[in-house]
């Protein structure tokens, strides 16, 4: 058992990234429940690969990536509002347009400058084992206003989630909320590109509140073991990457891939067993 | 809700066991009561080696042939540097891949050897190949590769003689005598070499700009590169290419000299369209014998051997 705490109890960077990891593993937790009820999962990933330009320029200039990043997923939010607003164009073509024309943006740039290359690759992947102090207080001041926005939202956030005609019938305007939605969902992608890189945070995001959406019907039900499973991935992808050296950032999100289908296949089996028994369906 | 226990303690223990079923204990460090010194890269590794002999444990980060622009820690080897007694490092940013890593090592209170401190840096001059408008091929920009200058190299092991003496309370001076001897009479048998090339053929084309220093030292002129930057990292462009294969015509160069982290498709379509030969050279990495000493020979008639 000493073997599953000695590599962090040894090392602080270890316990930093475990720290940051969890952190993370909240944020995409409360915000991936909404992603996976209100069906974002493309605006999730665009504005995953979408913050991309920004945060290459932001190292260009000099200043904190995180910065760039957020930059990033205003412009893209504010162009996806801009096309659906001004064009019947449906949101998930506005998306898709935002998504890879960022993208060729950020492309571009990084290939403009020959400086680029290493450091494109921790973007996409994330250094979570190089998480200095300062990442992890801001990550969790964050957290904390992810949580707080939640918590302060959340009869409209249900709404939204469950039945949108009567959020409107309930005044409250179904396009701030969305937008707020959209808020959170980048800022959580923003404050995670740091551990498990802008590729990977997505599946932090899906992966844990996927499995969770089939164990829970509840959504602050959902958001608590979205959380937990991510924590678990988090715990478990370190240690694996410490005995077998793999990319932690990857071996965390794999962990999390991971659980979710043996959370589905145990489902299955589950309801095909009581199926069998002639049981009716209950969850 | 027990079903829900079960859902979720399943996939745990599985993680769990698959973690337990393969587990080493943690990097322990040799316990036999003498300093631990990590080294970066393999060939500042093996003069450092040399130099201590048995009187500290000498552990080098990257494993030889690896880049040293680009190789990346893991997790156990993040460990190893934080826990050291001293880290030997080039400096001049050659070790892109460990900034975090050494930066924490650094937090953790670890003394550091900086090699590049102890050496007359060279700049980017002007003039030098092709200028690309990256900050790192800009003219005054800082030169890591100080390896391939025996000169440089002899002044890295008297500073490391003194750090070592001071930081860790080891005398490494006999040893420091010996390798200075050897360093003067490589530096005395490369220059021996390189003169039987007439001067006109002293002109190099390599991968990156990382022999500068040896240019430096033995009178050969940088004609470019074909990635112009002093880092792999970077990427070749069509407009350096063709400003490339221009130089080379323009300076009757004899052959072009490949290293680790060189596309192999542009230095063949350059060696095609000037009619030149392409060279592999290992620039960055230790022969079998893991003797810098051989990697400088070895480097020396690679180079000759190619413009005669």
């Amino acid at each position: 058992m000493d073997v599953l705490i000695q590599p962090f109890l040894s090392n602080t960077f270890m316990l930093r990234a475990l720290i940051a990891g969890m952190l993370v593993s909240v944020s995409c937790g409360v915000v991936g429940t909404f992603i996976v009820l209100r069906g974002l999962a493309f605006i999730g990933d665009a504005l995953a690969h979408g913050v991309l330009p920004g945060i290459a320029v932001a190292i260009l200039l000099g200043i904190p990536g995180i910065v760039g990043a957020a930059v990033s997923a205003v412009v893209m939010i504010g162009g996806i509002s801009l096309i659906t607003n001004k064009s019947t164009l449906s949101s998930d073509t506005a998306i898709g347009l935002l998504f890879v024309g960022m993208l060729a943006l950020g492309v571009v740039i990084v290939s403009r400058s020959t400086t680029f290359s290493g450091d494109l690759v921790r973007i996409l992947f994330g250094e979570i084992l190089g998480i200095n102090a300062q990442s992890v207080i801001l990550q969790a001041v964050a957290t904390l206003a992810i949580i707080l926005t939640a918590i302060v939202c959340a009869r409209p956030f249900l709404l939204l989630c469950f039945s949108p005609e009567q959020a409107q019938v309930s005044g409250f305007s179904s396009k701030l909320y969305h937008n707020i939605m959209l808020t959170m969902i980048a800022v959580a992608v923003i404050i995670s590109f740091q551990t498990v890189g802008t590729m990977l945070v997505f599946g932090m995001l899906l992966a844990p509140a996927g499995a969770a959406a089939l164990l829970a019907k509840r959504m602050h039900t959902m958001m608590i073991y979205a959380s937990l499973i991510g924590m678990v991935s988090v715990y478990s992808g370190l240690l694996v990457s410490y005995q077998f050296n793999i990319a932690a950032g990857s071996a965390i999100v794999l962990v999390a891939t991971l659980i979710f289908f043996a959370v589905l296949l145990i489902k299955n089996l589950q309801l095909a067993r009581s199926r069998q028994k002639g049981v009716p369906d209950h969850d | 809700m027990k079903h829900l226990t079960r859902i979720f303690l399943t996939p745990i223990l599985i993680v769990v066991l698959l973690g337990l079923s393969a587990c080493q204990p943690a990097a322990a460090s040799p316990q036999n009561g003498k300093k631990t010194i990590v080294v970066t890269y393999s060939i500042l590794g093996s003069v450092v080696k040399e130099l201590v002999g048995d009187q500290a444990n000498v552990v080098v980060s990257m494993p030889n042939g690896q880049d040293p622009h680009e190789w990346e820690p893991s997790a156990k080897d993040i460990e190893t540097l934080t826990h050291a007694d001293l880290i030997v490092q080039n400096g001049l940013g050659l070790e892109g891949g460990m900034e975090k890593s050494l930066a924490q090592a650094k937090e953790a209170g670890v003394k550091f050897f900086t090699a590049s401190e102890h050496i007359t840096i060279r700049t980017v001059g002007t003039g030098e190949g092709i200028p690309s408008g990256d900050p790192d091929q800009a003219v005054g920009a800082q030169d890591p590769h100080l390896w391939t200058d025996p000169v440089a190299m002899k002044q890295i092991v008297d500073a490391l003689t003194q750090t070592l003496q001071t930081e860790l309370g080891i005398d490494v001076s006999a040893n420091a005598k010996l390798m200075d001897a050897k360093l003067d009479s490589l530096n005395q048998e490369v220059a021996t070499e390189v003169n039987a090339l007439p001067a006109s053929s002293r002109k190099l084309v390599t991968g990156h700009e990382s022999l500068g220093y040896f240019a430096q030292r033995y009178e050969f002129k940088l004609v470019g590169a074909i990635i112009p930057s002093l880092d792999t990292q970077a990427q070749a462009s069509a407009s350096d290419m063709a400003a490339l294969a221009k130089l080379i015509k323009d300076n009757q160069v004899k052959a072009i000299f490949t290293e680790l982290g060189t596309p192999a498709n542009v230095s063949e379509s350059i060696g095609k369209e000037t009619g030149v030969k392409v060279i592999e050279l290992t620039t960055h990495a230790l022969p079998k014998s893991g003797d810098y000493f051989d990697f400088m020979h070895n480097l020396a008639q690679t180079i000759i051997d190619g413009l005669k």
